[in-house]
């Protein structure tokens, strides 16, 4: 007999070890459990990091997908923004249980470790659900190309901007005929404008909101300004620095001079200020359904080009495929078509105040009839971006090193000419520095397009 | 010969003792052991393995991929000690600790005091007193970061000052202090308000009878009485203040504050750890922080003993 004796312990032991192994089972085959769930064939997992109006409008889109592609099951999980997102899935992506699809910052993809947290678009395969690099600014298709293979898919641009109240600006003869603020061309100009304003605005609240103590804000207004003087960071070798701490002095005085004259209040709110008519606001434009949502009479233009040159500061959602070892087959084609989807039905996309990437979107009717999205479109022609080395990148290493020196420098703590040359220092350690994820400084990296 | 059968007795009888709690010490393993069993593992698994890991981390310069890393030997502990961001922010969190460790304390006291000797709504007392404690960190630093702000905060309005509490950094701290103490004195004031309900009544009652006054009570029976809960208060503080992160990092929105002024050291290590990517050298920052940790610990309970043997 070979039937062994099962005392009634053994058999216990026996049941619960196998309840527990069959749990571990059943989780590592989450995916195909739950395609069956859903009656689909394909399960796409895509991790992205929109909550609030850009959460919804994502949902609505997705859910128009699975609208039209029932054989796609789309399960989509949203994480906090920020360093929290790329830690999870940095680790994620080295761990084997990346997700089909992710989102990221365009400025984070270079120091994403390309070729090992990152797997390469396949062309072709987006070309077949309709999504083509000559559907795109050429700029911003660049930036999500490393070693020559598309790493990054860009969804939208989103930019700062210079939000104004119409009600008031009227009052203070400040709007064109058009129905738009008038053009400023210099600092004084600029100036003048904030003054007039202030003469006719509403006691009690600033008038301009301008985020002064928040590193991130202060941040990209000085990588709109210092680009709108021509300044540059580095040589295209990664090898030199070329930041020119003059610029930077007059782009940090500027901005400095803004609370010197009293027209913003430190640390007061910018968008509550807004709604209850302070007549300017520097914000991004995803606080397009915030206001339009409060039913201002209100415009918003790029940054104004006080250097003569315009510029404001751009970032841009991308998708990419975090790395699998066995990446391919159905998921990945799967991944493909959503990402195409998604990019080519921005339209609800854009009603959230970014810019959708993909052009064709942005000559529809639909789109034109936009507002205050159509004054600000041309923003897509005058990015002001951060360079492209692995430490640049929404919350990365170089916000998070130059944007308090910045803050301090706009609050008065520290003078301006004395700032523009700490950033250069830093400029300098972080060009020699190693990317920890390779080893590999700036100039030995991957970061040529 | 009544003392050398007893010196023959005595280690006769200690052996048989002996013998008896080895055997009972082994059942007890046997038994105990696995009753502790889950508490090891679990202590193993998520306590001891992330320490050694991290110690073996802080010799090497491991990324946040956890892939390619080498062994760097001490290098990351040789830059920790010449990096300046590193020692300034161990100075905000050791600043930090200075300001909030006696106030706490004080503070605490003076609350349960009052609560102590309040006869009409005592429960309200102790709930006002309690309560903020109860609150998420990120409840009460949001709160606050809103009272704080200069031009439309209530705190300014309150006393009529125009004080940039949150842009300032002669005044981020102080406002992260403030904060801090309304959220967790509540639990530093529970500790003492049990302290001095264990008071004996009868020591009053007879100081009394000898004719001591409030004062003479206070120093010479409460106070004394209270020591040991002193101690505790004052340890768990300084323990928990040189941790600072949580309020901080909310209340200067998720940056480090005016001019880096209220950057901590636990902060300084995730930024390193987990903005740049630095696990390596954010473990062996993690492992500094420890030994200082270790150090205030065992140094306060040095402290202590020399003490206690100086009462004997």
């Amino acid at each position: 007999m070979g039937r062994p004796d099962l005392n009634r312990r053994q058999l216990l032991t026996a049941a619960g070890g196998l309840a527990v192994a069959g749990s571990f089972g059943f989780a590592a085959l989450g995916t195909g459990a739950d395609a069956l769930a859903s009656g689909a064939d394909t399960r796409v997992r895509y991790w992205n990091l929109f909550s609030g109006g850009d959460g919804a409008n994502m949902i609505t889109m997705l859910d128009a997908f699975r609208k039209e592609h029932p054989d796609i099951a789309v399960k989509d999980s949203t994480l906090q923004w920020g360093n929290p997102f790329y830690t999870k899935l940095a680790m994620a992506a080295a761990g084997n249980r990346a997700p089909e699809l992710g989102v990221m910052h365009m400025g984070r993809v270079t120091g994403f470790s390309p070729g090992r947290l990152l797997d390469p678009w396949d062309v072709d395969l987006l070309a077949k659900y309709g999504v083509r690099e000559q559907d795109f600014n050429p700029a911003l298709w660049k930036r999500g190309v490393i070693d020559g293979k598309l790493y990054a898919l860009p969804l939208d641009i989103h930019v700062q901007l210079c939000f104004y109240r119409k009600d008031v600006l009227k009052k203070a003869g400040l709007l064109g005929d058009d129905g738009r603020m008038i053009p400023v061309g210099s600092t004084t100009e600029w100036f003048d404008v904030l003054k007039k304003a202030k003469a006719v605005q509403k006691k009690g609240l600033q008038t301009i909101g301008l985020w002064t103590n928040d590193q991130n804000f202060q941040w990209w207004f000085f990588v709109a300004f210092y680009t709108q003087l021509g300044g540059e960071w580095f040589n295209a070798e990664n090898t030199e620095v070329l930041f020119d701490p003059d610029k930077a002095t007059q782009v940090l005085e500027f901005l400095r001079q803004h609370v010197t004259d009293g027209y913003v209040i430190p640390g007061a709110p910018t968008g509550e200020q807004f709604i209850n008519g302070a007549p300017f606001t520097w914000e991004g434009n995803w606080s397009v359904p915030v206001f339009s949502g409060a039913k201002l009479d209100y415009g918003a233009t790029p940054l104004p080009p006080v250097f003569g040159k315009q510029a404001t500061h751009a970032e841009s959602h991308a998708f990419v495929l975090p790395h699998q070892a066995g990446r391919g087959g159905a998921t990945n084609d799967g991944a493909h078509q959503l990402a195409a989807y998604v990019v080519q039905h921005a339209q609800q996309w854009a009603a959230g105040g970014h810019i959708p990437a993909y052009t064709p979107t942005l000559s529809t009717a639909a789109y034109k009839k936009l507002t205050p999205q159509n004054e600000y479109v041309s923003a897509m022609d005058h990015q002001a971006t951060e360079p492209k080395v692995w430490f640049a990148g929404s919350t990365g290493v170089l916000a998070q090193d130059l944007g308090p020196v910045v803050v301090s420098s706009t609050m008065g703590s520290a003078k301006p000419d004395k700032v523009a040359q700490t950033m250069k220092s830093h400029l300098t350690k972080l060009l020699a520095s190693k990317n920890p994820m390779d080893g590999r400084t700036a100039a030995q990296g991957g970061a040529v397009a | 010969m009544t003392t050398s059968a007893q010196t023959v007795a005595v280690p006769a009888r200690a052996k048989t003792a002996t013998a008896a709690a080895t055997v009972r010490r082994k059942q007890g393993f046997q038994h105990g052991g696995w009753f502790i069993a889950p508490f090891l593992a679990l202590f193993a698994v998520f306590v001891v393995w992330p320490l050694l890991r991290g110690v073996w981390l802080s010799f090497t310069d491991a990324n946040i991929s956890g892939e390619g890393a080498s062994f760097v030997g001490l290098d990351n502990y040789r830059e920790a000690l010449n990096d300046q961001a590193m020692w300034d922010a161990l100075g905000h969190s050791a600043y930090f600790t200075l300001l909030v460790v006696p106030c706490i304390t004080l503070l605490a006291f003076l609350l349960a005091m009052l609560a102590h000797h309040i006869e009409r709504g005592k429960w309200l007392w102790r709930l006002c007193f309690f309560a903020p404690f109860l609150l998420p960190s990120t409840v009460a630093a949001n709160m606050w970061q809103w009272l704080f702000t200069q031009g439309i905060g209530l705190f300014n309005e309150t006393f009529g000052l125009d004080t940039p509490w949150l842009t300032d950094k002669s005044y981020a701290m102080l406002a992260i202090v403030i904060t801090t103490l309304w959220w967790t004195v509540g639990f530093s004031f529970l500790l003492y308000l049990a302290a001095l309900q264990g008071i004996p009544g009868h020591l009053y009652e007879a100081a009394k009878l000898d004719g001591a006054n409030a004062w003479h009570r206070m120093v010479h029976i409460t106070l004394p009485m209270l020591r040991n809960i002193t101690g505790l208060v004052i340890a768990l503080q300084i323990l928990a203040s040189l941790q600072l992160f949580d309020q901080a990092v909310v209340m200067m929105d998720f940056g480090p504050g005016p001019e880096l002024s209220t950057r901590s050291f636990v902060q300084y290590t995730l930024e390193q750890g987990f903005t740049a990517y630095r696990v390596g050298y954010a473990s062996a920052m993690s492992i500094i922080f420890f030994v200082i940790i270790a150090a205030v610990a065992l140094g306060r309970m040095a402290l202590l003993r020399t003490r206690e043997e100086g009462t004997r």
